[in-house]
C-alpha cells in the first residue's frame, strides 16, 4: 500500500525528517507516536502533498511514486489525511463540499456521479451514525465548529470517501471521551483487509479504542523504535525519553 | 453640444418644462463629465473612460422600430410570472401589474415636478435627458405580491450613446416591494446612467436589487437615493459583473428611529474591466441600523473601488453601524482601492469597518485538493462560497434565484 | 482638597514665558530674511542656494485646503522667521555659558541640562524657538562614533552628510508647509548613526517655544547607517499666548540596510485656551525612508497639545524584508482638532507595516485619523494590518476615520479595523465603587484603551505620557 524509504526532509534549510522508514500493506493499522516537533505532522503533509519541503527518498504508494502524482490525485487514489486543524471555509456549505469532494473522485475512479437525493441518503445515514448532528451538515464547512465537531466532520468525510489509506493527524487532541469513541468507532467500521490507517498521535489514549497491528516510535525525524500495541502502553509508562 | 431646445421639438412637453431642461443641461455643460479632480471620483475617472471609450458621445436618442416579442424571447427569465417595466432604448414600451390589485398603485409619466437644483453633473445630465421619467406610487398597507422587474434593454443599433432614465418609487406606510433592476445592453460604447428615488414612509419594506444581465462593454453610472422614515428597511444588493465600467452610488439617509439600511454588493471582474460601489448612509436620528458587506474578485487588470462613509450625527445616538469591504485579487495588475469611512460626532454608538484584501488562502486550496479538486475547481469552489455571502443577503428568494442564474453561482 | 489640586492640574503647566532679550530676523517672507538665516547660521553657499530654491517652488504653490481641521488664514508676512536668544549668538561652549534664565526655563520644563541631574541615560538637544541652545553628552556619544548635535553645526562640520541626505525623503518640491520649512528652517536635531553601532542612550530633542508672533520651522534629520540602531525622542512646550503660533516642522529619517529607527514623539504644545483661542498650529512632515534592505522604522507619537495637529508621519519601504510602524495617541479637548495618521508605501517585496491608531475625542474638538497604505505591483508578500480606535466623550465632538487602502499586488494582504466606542457607565460605575473618582476612573479607561501605543513608548516618557493622558482630559465628564 506505502513503503516510505529513506525519507528526508527539510524547511526553511531546517532539517525535519531524517531518513524514516515505514511500509503499510493492505488491512494494516499503524500508529506513529513521537513529541512535540518530531516530524509528525511534516509526514503527513508530504505523504498528502503540501507544497514548501524539500525532500529526498522515495514514497510509494500502489506501488507508483507519490510524488509524481498532485494533490488532489492522490486523493483520488484514495489517500486521505484528516487534518490536525481543518480549515474554516465560510461561504461553503459542508454538504454542497461534501458532494462536490465525492464526485470529483467518483469521477477520477469511473464511477458515475451521484446525483443530490442519492448523496443525501448516503449523507444523512453516515451522519446518523457517526452521531453527527444534521444541522451541522447545512452549516459553513467548519465555520464556528467546535474542536469536536471539526475533528467529527474529517471523519464523517472521511468515511463517505471510503479512502484506501487514511492518514489521521492527532485527530484526538482536543477531544473528550464520547467524541474519542465516536471518532474511533468511526474508524473501527471501515476497518477491513483493504483498507489501511496510519495514526499519527502523542498520547496512546486513542489506541485504547483503535488496536493498531504496529506502533512506531518517531524522535528527531527518524522511527527509533517499532513494535506491537505493547509498545504504546510501554511509552505510556516510560515517557518518550525512556525509549532509546 | 447641440441646443436642447432642437432636441426635444418634437416631444409634447411643457415651456416651462424645456426651460427647466435646458437649464439643467447648462449647469451639466458648465461641470462636464467628472473627473479624477473630484475626491469621489478619484479612483475611476468616468471623464476619462468617455474620451477615450465614447469621444463622440451622442445625448439624442430617436425612438426607433423594434420587434417587442423577439427582444422579450432573448431575456432569460420567463417575466410574465413578475410584474415589469420594460423600457427599450431609454423609452417606456410596456408597463404590467397584472399579478396586482391595480388600486392600489398610482403610475405617473413624466409628472410636472419641481426637481431641486443639485450639484452633480450626471443628475443634471439625467434631469436634461431623460424620457419617461416614471414615479410610482404603492398606496397604505399594500404589499405587492409579485417582485417588480424593471428591464433596460438597449438594442443593437444604438451606438454611442447617452441613456437617460429615472424613476421615483414611493411607498406609502406600511406598504412592501420588492424590485429587480436588470439592464441587458446589447450594443456597445453606450453610457447608461440611471437615477432612481426610493421613499420609504413608516414601516414600509424596500427590497432593491441591481445585476446586468450580459457581458458588454458600455458604461453604467447608477444613482440611487433613498429616504428612510421610522421603521422602515431598506434591503439593497447590487451585483456589478458584465459592464466594462460601472458605478454605482447608493445614499440613504435613516431619518427617524428603528430604520435601517443593507447595502450588500459583489465586483466580480476580469478583462480591464473596472468598477466601482459608493455608499454613503447617514444617520441622522436615533436607534437607526446599517448593515454593509462588500466583496470583489479581481482578475486579469481589473480594478475595482469601494468607497463606503457611515455619517452619524450628534442626535444619532444608539447608532448601529458596521461596514466591511473584502477582495480577492487572483492575479498580478489587478489593483483594489477601498476607503472605508466613518464621520462620528455622537457618543453613545457602536460604529466598525473591516477591510482586507488579497489572494485565496494557499492552505484553504491545499485542504479542497486534499479532497479530490482540482486547483481549478477548488479556486471557483472557494471564490463562489466567499461570494456566496452576498447572495445570501438576498432576502426575496424569487430575485435571488433569477440572479444566481444570471451570474451562474 | 482634591479638587483645587485637579484645578491646578488643568491649566497648561508649561505656559510660563521667559523673559529674555531676542535676536529676531526682519519680519514677513523674503529673499532677504532666508539669507538673514543663512547668513546668522553662517552657512555655506550651497545651502543657501537649496534654501532659495525651495523658495522659488513655494512661490508657486498654495497652502492646501483638503485637510479637514479649517483655521483662519496665516499672514506669512507678519511672522518672524527667525528669533534667538542674545546669549546664544555665538552658541556657548558648556552650560556655564549658556543664559541662566535658558537654564532655569528648561528646568521648569523638568528638562534638566546639566549632565549632573541628568535624565537616565538621555542625551538632550534644547531647541530654544530657532536655534539649539545645549546638547548633552556630546562627548560620550563622540567615543560611539554617533553624531548627535543641532543641525546647524552639521552643516558646517558634517556638510557631506547633510548635503547628501538632507532633502532625499523630503525634497523641496513637497507640499506648501514641507517646502516653507525647507526655505526658512532654523535649526533642530541632527543624528548620524555610523555602520553596526547600536545607539548607547536614548536621543532627544525638547522643542520650545518662547517668542511671540514667531514661527518655529526646525529640520531634524537622523540617518542610520547599515545595521546600526538609535531611538530618538522628541518633546515640545510653548507658553500660552492668545495669538496662533506656526510650528511647521520637517522630519527626515533614513534607515540603511538592516538599520533601524525608533522615533517617539510626546508633543504637547499649547493647545490653547478653553474657548478655542490662541494655541500652536502644528503642521508637520515626518518621513522616513527605509532605504535598504532589512531596515525598520518604528514611529510613535502621543499628541496630546496645539490647536491644530496636522501630521503623518510616514513610512516609504523601499528595501526589501523593511518594515514601518506607526503607533499614535491623539488626545483633543475643548476646541482642539487634530488630523493626523500616517502613509505607509510598499515599494520591496515582503514589506511589513503594522498601523495603531488610537484617537480620543472630549469637548467641542474634531479628531481625524486619515492614512494611506500602498501596495505597489512589485511588492510581493507585502502585508499591512491597521487598526484605528475611536472613543468619543460627550456628542458635541467628532470623530472621523479616513483609510485609503490601494493593492496592487496579488501575492500582499492588506487587513484593516477600524471601531468607535464610548466610555460605558457601566465601566466607570464599576472602577467608581472600586473608590476611583470620575477622573481617576476615565484616566484609567482611556489608559487602558491607549496601552498598545504607551508600550511603544521608552520607559522614561511612558509613565509621563500616561500622566498627559489623563491630564488632557480633565473637565471632559460632568
Amino acid at each position: 500500500m506505502l513503503e516510505i524509504r529513506n525519507l528526508k526532509a527539510t524547511v526553511e534549510k531546517k532539517s525535519i525528517l531524517n531518513g524514516l522508514n515505514l511500509h503499510i500493506k493492505p488491512g494494516e493499522v499503524h500508529a506513529l507516536m513521537g513529541p512535540n516537533g518530531s516530524g509528525k505532522s511534516t509526514l503527513s503533509n508530504i505523504l498528502s502533498g503540501k507544497k514548501g519541503y524539500e525532500t529526498s527518498g522515495d514514497v510509494f504508494y500502489e506501488n507508483k511514486n507519490l510524488f509524481d502524482l498532485e494533490i488532489e490525485e492522490r486523493a483520488h487514489k484514495g489517500l486521505f489525511l484528516a487534518f490536525q486543524y481543518p480549515l474554516e471555509i465560510p461561504g461553503v456549505n459542508n454538504n454542497n463540499f461534501l458532494k462536490t469532494s465525492l464526485n470529483a473522485i467518483r469521477k477520477a475512479r469511473g464511477e458515475k456521479e451521484l446525483d443530490a437525493i442519492e448523496f443525501l441518503k448516503i449523507i444523512k445515514q453516515k451522519a446518523k451514525d457517526l452521531k453527527f448532528e444534521e444541522k451541522n451538515l447545512n452549516r459553513q464547512l467548519n465555520v464556528g465548529f467546535s474542536g469536536g465537531e471539526k475533528k467529527k466532520n474529517e471523519i464523517l468525510q472521511m468515511s463517505i470517501l471510503q479512502p484506501k489509506l487514511s492518514i489521521l493527524d492527532e485527530t484526538d487532541s482536543g477531544l473528550d471521551i464520547d467524541a474519542l469513541k465516536i471518532v474511533s468507532d468511526g474508524v473501527n467500521s471501515l476497518r477491513d483487509e483493504s483498507k489501511s490507517f496510519l495514526i499519527i498521535t502523542h498520547y496512546q489514549r486513542l489506541l485504547n479504542y483503535i488496536k493498531p497491528d504496529f506502533v512506531h516510535v518517531l524522535k528527531n525525524g527518524r522511527i527509533i523504535k517499532s513494535g506491537n500495541s505493547d509498545l504504546a502502553v510501554e511509552l505510556e509508562n516510560k515517557g518518550y525519553e525512556g525509549i532509546n | 453640444m447641440s441646443n436642447i431646445k432642437k432636441i426635444f421639438i418634437d416631444k409634447k412637453i411643457s415651456k416651462s418644462e424645456l426651460e427647466n431642461k435646458n437649464n439643467y443641461f447648462e449647469i451639466f455643460k458648465k461641470k462636464g463629465f467628472p473627473n479624477k479632480k473630484l475626491e469621489d471620483w478619484k479612483f475611476l475617472d468616468l471623464n476619462y473612460e468617455i474620451n477615450n471609450q465614447i469621444p463622440n458621445l451622442n445625448f439624442v436618442i430617436k425612438k426607433s422600430k423594434i420587434n417587442k416579442n423577439q427582444i422579450l424571447e432573448n431575456i432569460p427569465i420567463n417575466i410574465k410570472e413578475f410584474n415589469y417595466v420594460l423600457n427599450i432604448n431609454g423609452f417606456v414600451e410596456e408597463i404590467n401589474f397584472s399579478h396586482e390589485d391595480k388600486s392600489f398603485i398610482n403610475i405617473e409619466t413624466n409628472p410636472d415636478k419641481k426637481n431641486k437644483i443639485i450639484s452633480n453633473a450626471l443628475e443634471n445630465l439625467n434631469l436634461a435627458f431623460n424620457l419617461d421619467y416614471l414615479c410610482i406610487n404603492i398606496k397604505q398597507d399594500y404589499k405587492v405580491k409579485k417582485p417588480l422587474l424593471i428591464l433596460n434593454v438597449i438594442i443593437e443599433n444604438i451606438k454611442s450613446s447617452n441613456i437617460n432614465k429615472k424613476f421615483d418609487i414611493f411607498l406609502e406606510k406600511n406598504a412592501e416591494i420588492s424590485v429587480l433592476n436588470l439592464v441587458q445592453n446589447n450594443s456597445k460604447n453606450n453610457f447608461f446612467n440611471l437615477h432612481q428615488r426610493f421613499i420609504l414612509n413608516q414601516s414600509s419594506i424596500l427590497k432593491n436589487y441591481f445585476v446586468d444581465i450580459n457581458k458588454n462593454q458600455n458604461l453604467n453610472y447608477i444613482k440611487t437615493d433613498i429616504e428612510i422614515e421610522k421603521n422602515s428597511i431598506s434591503e439593497n444588493v447590487v451585483i456589478s459583473k458584465n459592464s466594462d465600467y460601472c458605478k454605482n452610488e447608493i445614499v440613504c439617509n435613516l431619518l427617524d428611529q428603528f430604520s435601517s439600511a443593507f447595502i450588500n454588493g459583489i465586483i466580480d471582474l476580469d478583462n480591464s474591466q473596472k468598477h466601482e460601489i459608493r455608499t454613503r448612509i447617514n444617520h441622522l436620528a436615533e436607534n437607526t441600523k446599517s448593515y454593509q458587506l462588500i466583496k470583489c474578485v479581481l482578475n486579469n487588470q481589473s480594478k475595482a473601488v469601494y468607497q463606503g462613509k457611515i455619517y452619524v450625527d450628534s442626535k444619532a445616538q444608539k447608532t448601529d453601524g458596521y461596514q466591511s469591504s473584502k477582495a480577492i485579487l487572483l492575479n498580478e495588475n489587478t489593483e483594489f482601492n477601498g476607503k472605508p469611512e466613518l464621520e462620528i460626532y455622537a457618543d453613545d454608538v457602536k460604529c466598525s469597518h473591516g477591510s482586507s484584501s488579497g489572494n485565496l488562502d494557499e492552505n484553504k486550496i491545499f485542504y479542497l485538493m486534499t479532497r479530490g479538486l482540482n486547483k481549478n475547481e477548488a479556486k471557483k469552489l472557494l471564490i463562489d462560497g466567499y461570494l456566496m455571502e452576498v447572495i445570501d443577503k438576498i432576502t426575496d428568494e424569487r430575485i435571488k434565484a433569477i440572479i444566481k442564474e444570471i451570474i451562474k453561482i | 482638597m482634591r479638587e483645587k489640586e485637579i484645578d491646578k492640574l488643568k491649566e497648561y503647566k508649561y505656559g510660563f514665558t521667559t523673559d529674555i532679550e531676542n535676536v529676531k530676523s526682519p519680519k514677513g517672507l523674503s529673499v532677504d530674511t532666508i539669507k538673514y538665516i543663512s547668513k546668522a547660521k553662517n552657512e555655506p553657499e550651497w545651502m543657501l542656494e537649496w534654501r532659495l530654491k525651495a523658495y522659488e517652488r513655494l512661490k508657486q504653490i498654495k497652502e492646501p485646503n483638503w485637510q479637514k481641521p479649517k483655521y483662519p488664514k496665516i499672514n506669512y508676512q507678519d511672522l518672524y522667521y527667525y528669533s534667538a536668544p542674545k546669549s546664544s549668538q555665538s552658541k556657548p561652549k558648556n552650560l556655564e555659558d549658556l543664559d541662566p534664565k535658558i537654564l532655569d526655563t528648561y528646568k521648569k520644563l523638568g528638562i534638566p541640562l546639566d549632565e549632573q541631574k541628568r535624565l537616565n541615560g538621555i542625551a538632550v538637544d534644547a531647541v530654544f524657538d530657532s536655534v539649539s541652545v545645549a546638547t548633552t553628552f556630546k562627548d560620550k556619544l563622540n567615543e560611539a562614533g554617533v553624531i548627535f548635535c543641532s543641525i546647524s553645526e552639521a552643516i558646517q562640520k558634517h556638510p557631506e552628510l547633510v548635503r547628501k541626505y538632507i532633502g532625499s525623503v523630503i525634497p523641496i518640491t513637497d507640499h506648501y508647509f514641507a517646502t516653507l520649512n525647507s526655505a526658512v528652517f532654523t535649526d533642530g536635531s541632527f543624528v548620524y548613526v555610523p555602520e553596526g553601532v547600536k545607539c548607547p542612550m536614548e536621543l532627544s530633542t525638547y522643542f520650545r517655544i518662547n517668542a511671540s508672533q514667531t514661527g518655529q520651522f526646525e529640520r531634524t534629520l537622523i540617518i542610520a547607517d547599515k545595521n546600526s540602531y538609535v531611538s530618538y525622542l522628541e518633546g515640545c512646550t510653548a507658553p500660552m499666548r492668545d495669538e496662533n503660533q506656526l510650528h511647521a516642522a520637517n522630519v527626515e529619517l533614513v534607515a540603511l540596510e538592516g538599520a533601524e529607527i525608533k522615533y517617539s514623539t510626546v508633543q504637547n504644545w499649547y493647545p490653547g485656551d478653553e474657548n478655542g483661542k490662541g494655541g500652536i498650529y502644528n503642521f508637520v512632515t515626518k518621513r522616513g525612508l527605509c532605504k535598504g534592505d532589512h531596515s525598520k522604522i518604528s514611529w510613535t507619537q502621543v499628541e496630546t497639545g496645539s490647536a491644530i495637529t496636522w501630521k503623518y508621519p510616514s513610512c516609504i519601504l523601499k528595501g526589501d524584508n523593511s518594515v514601518g510602524e506607526f503607533y499614535s495617541i491623539a488626545i483633543t479637548n475643548n476646541h482642539q482638532k487634530a488630523d493626523t495618521g500616517t502613509k505607509m508605501i510598499h515599494i520591496g517585496k515582503n514589506t511589513k507595516s503594522k498601523i495603531i491608531s488610537k484617537g480620543i475625542s472630549a469637548g467641542f474638538a474634531d479628531n481625524t485619523y486619515r492614512g494611506l497604505v500602498d501596495i505597489f505591483p512589485k511588492a510581493k508578500n507585502a502585508q499591512n494590518f491597521t487598526q484605528c480606535d475611536s472613543l468619543l466623550m460627550g456628542n458635541k465632538c467628532g470623530a472621523h476615520t479616513i483609510p485609503y487602502i490601494k493593492n496592487r499586488n496579488s501575492d500582499s494582504n492588506i487587513a484593516h479595523e477600524a471601531t468607535t466606542s464610548k466610555i460605558s457607565e457601566d465601566q466607570l460605575f464599576y472602577c467608581q465603587q472600586r473608590g476611583l473618582n470620575s477622573e481617576e476612573a476615565v484616566s484609567l479607561i482611556v489608559n487602558g484603551f491607549c496601552k498598545e501605543v504607551l508600550q511603544q513608548l521608552p520607559m522614561e516618557f511612558a509613565v509621563e505620557a500616561q500622566k498627559l493622558v489623563g491630564i488632557s482630559l480633565e473637565g471632559s465628564v460632568g
